[in-house]
């Protein structure tokens, strides 16, 4: 298929800088660099980036506290992103939001969100809003395994199937809510089943292959954007750390550690690359290297932009209204 | 001469911003070809269509996320909740979301959004559908609140809540649909700026919603013996007129402040606070606040009438310090 | 004392065939009903032990708790010991243990690729496979109590096989060495990722090679089946190239979705026969229905069509002659 040997480099160059990003703000936040809660999306970066090289700069992602790789994928600039990580000024929240709030309206990406089980129907909005402006954009809705047992999913689906909207939902199963194992908190296995409720096709795919997330969601895409309606992908992956950092993940057997350490997306779509011939080691070492530097440049960027000027705390509550720094 | 009911105005309100600006939606339970629960939106989904007046499933969650995202995207959509006591399922929407979805985007993201919802009680529906739970809204930073007690202010509070970029909750009093009075004036009236219903000298009655008709009520009968109230309609509870409120009581130096909420907790709570803070100077009494009693809402009309605040219960406030 | 098995895979009936056609959906709660019906009969027809996958939906568990407090298990129902690896493999490795464990039958819930697990190490133990995936042409749809009904005669039956289908099964070689096989069909695609594992659409395909072909199955099988009928019983293969103008067929290629597609080459082929496949440029080979194998340009890629399939259970036969030979008579004395 033509154009796919492009997407392939694009797809590989994504995971990677995502790979990098998280790894970077794993380090930095264990110097203490990085203020709160940092949940890292290594090991999934095959979900958002198959996912998201089926997307136009002017289509819409809504995504989770574990955001960073739907955001990067969705084009994010990782200066921006590392600087609010780091809560400077120059940061994509100008400090007022950190890593669970990232958001850039310029590129459709609705915002990460510290609730789970937020993003559905802020999806659903999103979709109404492309179906009564008529154009031919989507919006992906990510999400985890432990959000489909918020009511919020069943009524952001329900809502999105009656009114046939070009919402794609993408379930990330990485087994987990924080702690509890998926056998633990739900009664299904596979996500996908919870789409037959809805009346809309449901399907499953392996979540560490990229050309599996891509194919799969390039037909969602194409389906929405037709306006046949809403579509559930369920990607089956594992996140290799804790929940947030800090956690050690002590929950998670060894062996299924090792198991899925074994299926992880990058080294698996870099063979991949390099048997058919698509990249050589040396290209798969330019891109490695340029990325690296890409996101040095973000840590430096960061580390020198100033911190937010005290007086802004009160500003961006409101369009219009700035209340006084009032002396307590 | 164009006379207007309470709930003609609001819908008078949404619909000419809905013919100016293809931008302008509602949905809602039941808003659609019946026309609301309360009937406010009757006849709109004939004049709009059923993509811009839409019918939503029994999911507030859904439709205050409807609402944040379609905010966020490029309308300008107007949500109804049947009743201001499922605001609590939609809470998360609403308060996470939409209140702060452009504090913590830096602001980079406007959310024009206004989410109606019918409260207070009076009519016998008990604990689940008669709450007044505007402070729950105030409570949070991003949220704008306002609080028609006329039809006027009603169609003019409801233009610039559309216009707003902001998040506006718009509390109508259910009880109130019916009352009628000339609207020929179909201008905004700006958030933020209260209103002197009625003018007076000895005490100022900040009341909102259904109790500025039971404040006026017993200014009447406070009249007759020689009390002279100023009655004083704050409108939009967030952002406050304090202007307002400053200039008043320098004129009366006392204040009584009237609200059906349940009294713990209570809007009114902030608003005596503010005076108490900023302006004790001024006050010759202290601050009286009328409320209802602290139970969730009765069924029975005779207890209703008992939890509930009313004229009589203004009346025997300005008293204690007039 | 006689045994069976079953092999449930939690995997079938989701993938993206949902998407891009209409196939069925059966979701894992109904797979565990369908276990439960399949115990109850085989019990009810003199099995005393049964074998259950253990796969990470943990269906057997649920068979085996449920039916013990409804107070209805009185077979000998156990969960196979071994690792699971959430994949294909659990399905091969469960039919080689049960294999080894002797047992007298197997029923396989599942599409054409789990039956094609299976018969990778199930040997000459007959199997019953149940459609609870793709529209499969492999197995077959029929209830889960008559299923088990068949697997209890077939397992107590001296001679099993006699009622059985010995079917033919297609051999992937590489480079000379047995690689992978198919039951029904293998595709050469010019896709060269296994991507979403499904193969649908059909101007990536080249080639098609079948076991066996008819009008009235869906995908591969079906578009051979539309120029030439091939039964499970004839003694060789079929193989078409997609393109060319030899002849243009109608052919059902998926749930729902009939194309116009042009065939050429088409041909018959010899049992047992190595057939070199030419492969100019990297590709994929799909084996029943699905992505597996990722070929190399330049690697000696042969497919040869054989009777080393699996011992496959003719359901109304078997039930038939127990029938004649008076199973279901129930004689008091």
């Amino acid at each position: 298929m033509k154009g796919s040997e492009e997407s392939y480099r694009n797809m590989y160059t994504c995971m990677k800088k995502i790979r990098e990003f998280e790894t970077t703000a794993m380090n930095r936040f264990a110097d203490g660099k990085i203020p709160g809660f940092v949940h890292l999306y290594i090991g999934e970066e095959a979900v958002a980036t198959g996912v998201c090289e089926n997307l136009r700069n002017d289509d819409f992602i809504t995504s989770t506290h574990r955001g960073h790789g739907h955001i990067i994928a969705k084009g994010g600039d990782v200066k921006f992103m590392m600087a609010e990580l780091f809560g400077k000024a120059t940061g994509y929240c100008k400090g007022k939001g950190g890593s669970m709030h990232i958001a850039d309206a310029s590129k459709g990406i609705l915002g990460a969100n510290g609730i789970v089980g937020a993003g559905h129907n802020i999806a659903v909005g999103a979709g109404l809003s492309i179906k009564l402006r008529k154009t031919d954009q989507v919006c992906i809705c990510f999400f985890g395994d432990a959000s489909t047992n918020q009511g919020t999913f069943h009524e952001g689906l329900n809502m999105a199937s009656i009114w046939k909207l070009p919402v794609v939902f993408v379930c990330e199963n990485n087994y987990y809510g924080i702690s509890m194992s998926q056998a633990r908190h739900q009664a299904i296995k596979d996500i996908a089943d919870r789409a037959v409720s809805y009346g809309i096709p449901g399907v499953a795919v392996d979540g560490n292959d990229v050309t599996a997330t891509y194919e799969a969601s390039r037909e969602a895409i194409a389906r929405a954007r037709k306006g046949l309606g809403p579509t559930l992908i369920e990607c089956k992956t594992y996140r290799h750390r804790g929940h947030f950092e800090g956690d050690p993940g002590t929950y998670k057997p060894t062996e299924e550690q090792k198991a899925w350490l074994e299926k992880d997306p990058i080294p698996r779509f870099r063979e991949f690359l390099k048997k058919n011939g698509i990249m050589t080691e040396d290209d798969l070492a330019k891109i490695d290297n340029s990325v690296a530097e890409a996101i040095k440049d973000a840590v430096r960027f960061a580390d020198e932009s100033p911190e937010p000027d005290v007086s802004s705390v009160v500003i961006d509550v409101y369009s219009d209204i700035t209340e006084e720094v009032r002396v307590r | 001469m164009s006379s207007m009911t309470y709930m003609e105005a609001i819908r008078e309100g949404m619909s000419i911003r809905m013919r100016k600006d293809d931008k302008v939606i509602l949905f809602g339970e039941d808003v659609g070809a019946f026309g609301g629960c309360f009937g406010v939106t009757a006849g709109m989904f004939a004049e709009f269509g059923e993509e811009r007046v839409r019918d939503t499933p029994i999911s507030e969650g859904a439709i205050m996320g409807c609402a944040v995202g379609a905010a966020a995207t490029g309308l300008r959509p107007l949500a109804e909740l049947m009743f201001i006591d499922f605001m609590t399922v939609g809470m998360d929407q609403l308060v996470n979301q939409a209140a702060k979805m452009r504090y913590m985007f830096g602001g980079r993201i406007s959310m024009p959004l206004v989410v109606r919802v019918p409260a207070g009680g009076g009519v016998g529906a008990a604990a689940q559908h008669s709450q007044s739970l505007e402070a729950w809204a105030t409570h949070v930073p991003g949220l704008k609140v306002v609080y028609p007690s006329t039809p006027r202010d009603a169609l003019g509070l409801m233009l610039s809540s559309i216009d707003d970029d902001n998040p506006v909750v718009y509390v109508e009093h259910k009880a109130m649909y019916g009352i009628k009075e000339d609207v020929s004036d179909l201008s905004p009236i700006p958030l933020g700026k209260g209103d002197i219903k009625r003018v007076g000298g000895d005490v100022t009655v900040i009341a909102t919603g259904k109790m500025v008709h039971e404040s006026l009520a017993a200014a009447q009968t406070l009249a007759g013996e020689g009390i002279n109230c100023e009655v004083l309609d704050p409108r939009s509870l967030y952002p406050l007129d304090t202007e307002l409120i400053k200039e008043s009581l320098s004129k009366t130096h006392k204040v009584v402040i009237a609200t059906e909420e349940t009294k713990r907790g209570s809007y009114a709570g902030e608003i005596a606070a503010i005076i108490a803070e900023d302006y004790f100077d001024m006050l010759d009494a202290p601050i009286v606040r009328i409320g209802a009693l602290n139970c969730p809402v009765p069924f029975s009309p005779c207890l209703e009438q008992v939890m509930l605040p009313n004229a009589q219960d203004v009346v025997n406030a300005v008293k204690r310090i007039v | 004392m006689a045994s069976i098995g079953i092999i449930a895979n939690p995997a079938s009936g989701k993938d993206i065939r949902r998407l891009v056609s209409y196939a069925t959906v059966i979701d894992n709660n109904e797979k565990v009903n369908i276990v439960k019906r399949i115990v109850l009969a085989a019990q009810g027809y003199g099995i005393d032990e049964i074998y259950i996958m253990p796969d990470s939906f943990m269906m057997g568990g649920k068979v085996i708790d449920e039916l013990l407090a409804e107070g209805v298990l009185r077979s000998d129902c156990r969960i196979v010991d071994m690792p699971i690896r959430a994949d294909s493999s659990d399905s091969t490795e469960a039919a080689r243990a049960m294999n080894q464990l002797g047992v007298g039958c197997v029923v396989i819930l599942g599409g054409d690729g789990t039956s094609r697990a299976v018969a990778k190490s199930i040997g000459d133990v007959p199997i019953i496979p149940l459609s609870t995936g793709t529209n499969n042409v492999y197995p077959s749809m029929f209830e889960g109590t008559v299923a088990g009904a068949a697997a209890a005669i077939t397992a107590l039956s001296p001679e099993p096989r006699l009622t059985c289908i010995h079917d033919k099964r297609i051999e992937a070689y590489i480079d000379g060495k047995l690689s992978d096989i198919a039951l029904v069909d293998a595709v050469v695609s010019t896709e060269i990722s296994v991507g979403a594992r499904a193969i649908w659409k059909t101007s990536s395909i080249r080639s098609i090679i079948v076991t066996r072909a008819h009008p009235a199955s869906i995908g591969f099988s079906a578009v051979v089946g539309s120029l030439e009928i091939v039964k499970p019983e004839d003694d060789f293969g079929y193989s078409v190239d997609i393109g060319g103008e030899d002849v243009m067929v109608k052919a059902s290629i998926a749930a729902g979705i009939v194309e116009r597609l042009n065939l050429s080459l088409a041909r018959k082929l010899e049992l047992g026969r190595r057939y070199r496949q030419e492969i100019d440029r990297n590709c994929t080979i799909a084996l029943d229905g699905e992505r597996e194998m990722q070929i190399t340009s330049g690697e000696a890629v042969e497919l040869c069509v054989s009777r080393n399939g699996p011992w496959r259970v003719d359901i109304r036969k078997t039930l038939e002659k127990a029938h004649a030979e008076g199973f279901f008579r129930v004689t008091t004395r």
